[in-house]
């Protein structure tokens, strides 16, 4: 029998209609037009065509923007990921009310971003002006230069997206193990359960696919890497960031060196691992699959 | 007896080593959330002082109340005020955003959860994929694309590019199949009910927590986003808070010494102040909205 609400009728299409444009205009449609950008001609590839993939392939700054990013990423994820669950499975040991407040303190940092993070932090590694200037001195730092070097970018701006990011999702992984029912954990503690192996043995396998969802947006977001390193090469040590990110490099190409062939180029090629790891994660892990369900039922 | 002694004896131990290791664990957790807020505590007191101040005394120091004015009024000699522009080209541009983004998320996680529309499927498939793919590989497309249909430069290309809200489409999809039975909009129908009624008197209804879910994660995702407005607004009156901030990095002496002596009174107070701008409201709704920021993403990454 065809249920009552659910005609394919007009009015379900016009109030959906809105998203959908959205969607089309700016998630579809740009793809699209870079595929058709990609064969115009440019400085770098004079007589246009898909020699732009190749082109932009063999430019010499695209190697070490990779390694930089791939770098920042081997350092960050895994750092930030453990250390969240860390936090947050000690916050659950004794649960009390005046924890609250530290996990609003947790929080503060992540307020700080793009800009505001880059003045703090070149703040935080002044010798002159830290708040921590008696640890800086400790390690021998005696001027901001000591600090800010190319060598160093890749743990100074994993440093940055880490206090960013860390609070908000120690609050969430807290939340998750909120989650698991008062009794399992009673009962682990009767039959004789450590905290470590409490921790181990029931509280992470219960919260194991928050933990992958989590790993899964913080690699996504590490990937992101523009107005840090772009801030700080043109605004604060000029030349220190050059091209350093995979997002500078295309902003360079389009916007520095006109080449918006080279840039769609470069965008496609970083759509092409970013879309195969979004299928991957919706298609063949088992995240989103209780959507699927409940979509499944809808249908019945 | 002897056993039962030992016993007694390990276990005495153990509670003892468990208050040292508790006593470890909340000095850390302590220790963590103080230098979590020193950062914050450093941007909301280096305006209160003057630029010389903030290299010679305790970086912590609080200087005066008078020091903000100061420091705001310095702000507005450059580029004849150009700041309040920016502050309000921020509370608007981000208003909007969240005004369209939560209505259209809202209205199409309505529309997938109770119609029974074709590609339904297709639908949830590339509104996963949008919110996964991180939106760097996007952003030079979206630039060519606003070129040629002349919204460069134009704040409607930023706002409706950022409407675009995969993720609260998402969130909504699995708060109206969780939430509403379809019991309950079968029964409407039976008694007259359209499917514009659907959505305004019974969906709506019951919307307050995803509403407001909505709006917060839009609300952080872009009053502080720099790459998109950088990319999309090159005139300096159409510039946003943390993209007028990044200006002032370059073309004041204040963080970058290489710019030269400048008659424009813009140092480290007034760039700070223009920190405290684009931080202070961000760190205000999350600290009111911390239910919000766990429910909304939990619920986002399986259904509850």
């Amino acid at each position: 029998m065809k249920r009552a609400t659910l005609g394919s009728n007009r009015a379900m299409w016009l109030m959906l209609t809105p998203y959908l444009v959205l969607l089309l205009t700016f998630g579809i449609i740009p793809v699209v037009m870079a595929v058709f950008e990609v064969p115009h001609e440019s400085r770098t590839n004079p007589d246009g065509g898909w020699d732009a993939f190749k082109i932009v392939l063999s430019d010499f700054r695209l190697l070490p923007a990779v390694i930089n990013v791939l770098g920042f990423i081997a350092i960050y994820v895994p750092i930030t990921i453990m250390f969240v669950i860390l936090m947050s499975l000690m916050l659950d040991l004794n649960p009390s009310n005046w924890k609250k407040y530290l996990r609003m303190s947790y929080i503060v940092p992540a307020a700080i971003s793009g800009p505001v993070a880059v003045l703090v932090w070149y703040i935080i590694f002044s010798p002159t002006m830290s708040p921590l200037k008696d640890v800086l001195s400790k390690f021998g730092i005696t001027k901001s230069e000591d600090v800010w070097q190319t060598k160093n970018l890749v743990f100074l701006f994993a440093i940055m997206a880490f206090f960013n990011i860390a609070g908000n999702w120690i609050l969430i992984q807290y939340g998750s193990l909120q989650t698991i029912s008062y009794e399992i954990i009673e009962a682990a503690r009767v039959d004789g359960c450590t905290p470590f192996q409490l921790a181990r043995r029931i509280k992470l396998p219960m919260i194991k696919k928050y933990i992958v969802y989590m790993g899964v947006l913080i690699g996504a977001g590490g990937l992101q890497l523009f107005v840090e390193p772009q801030l700080l090469n043109t605004g604060v040590y000029v030349g220190i960031a050059e091209s350093w990110s995979l997002d500078q490099l295309a902003f360079e190409l389009a916007f520095t060196n006109g080449d918006f062939g080279g840039a769609a180029a470069l965008s496609l090629i970083l759509l092409i691992p970013t879309l195969a790891g979004a299928l991957l994660v919706i298609f063949k892990t088992d995240m989103f699959e209780e959507a699927e369900v409940s979509r499944k039922k809808g249908q019945e | 007896m002897g056993n039962l002694l030992t016993r007694n004896s390990k276990r005495a131990k153990l509670r003892q080593e468990s208050r040292v290791a508790g006593f470890l664990v909340n000095a850390w957790l302590l220790f963590f959330a103080v230098f979590s807020i020193v950062p914050m505590l450093w941007m909301l007191l280096a305006p209160t002082k003057e630029d010389a101040e903030i290299t010679n005394r305790h970086p912590l120091a609080f200087g005066s109340f008078a020091g903000y004015k100061r420091a705001w009024d310095n702000l507005l000699f450059f580029d004849d005020g150009v700041m309040k522009q920016w502050v309000w080209n921020s509370i608007w541009y981000t208003a909007c955003i969240v005004i369209i983004a939560t209505l259209t998320a809202s209205l199409a996680g309505f529309v997938i959860s109770a119609s029974r529309l074709p590609f339904k499927r297709a639908f949830l498939v590339s509104t996963l994929v949008t919110m996964l793919v991180p939106p760097m590989a996007l952003v030079v497309p979206i630039f060519i694309l606003m070129d040629k249909i002349g919204l460069m430069d134009n704040p409607w290309g930023v706002i409706l590019v950022a409407s675009l809200y995969p993720f609260g489409a998402f969130l909504s999809y699995i708060y109206y199949t969780s939430t509403i039975p379809k019991e309950l909009y079968e029964a409407a129908k039976i008694d007259g009910c359209s499917d514009f009624k659907l959505y305004t008197k019974i969906a709506i209804p019951l919307s307050g927590p995803l509403i407001s879910i909505l709006a917060f994660f839009a609300f952080i995702g872009n009053w502080a986003n720099y790459f998109l407005p950088y990319i999309l607004l090159p005139s300096s009156e159409n510039y946003t808070l943390p993209i007028g901030m990044g200006f002032l990095f370059y073309s004041t002496p204040a963080i970058n010494p290489a710019v030269g002596a400048t008659s424009v009174p813009v140092y480290k107070p007034e760039i700070a102040l223009t920190g405290v701008f684009v931080a202070l409201p961000i760190l205000i709704v999350f600290l009111l909205s911390q239910k919000r920021l766990v429910r909304g993403m939990l619920a986002g990454s399986i259904k509850e």
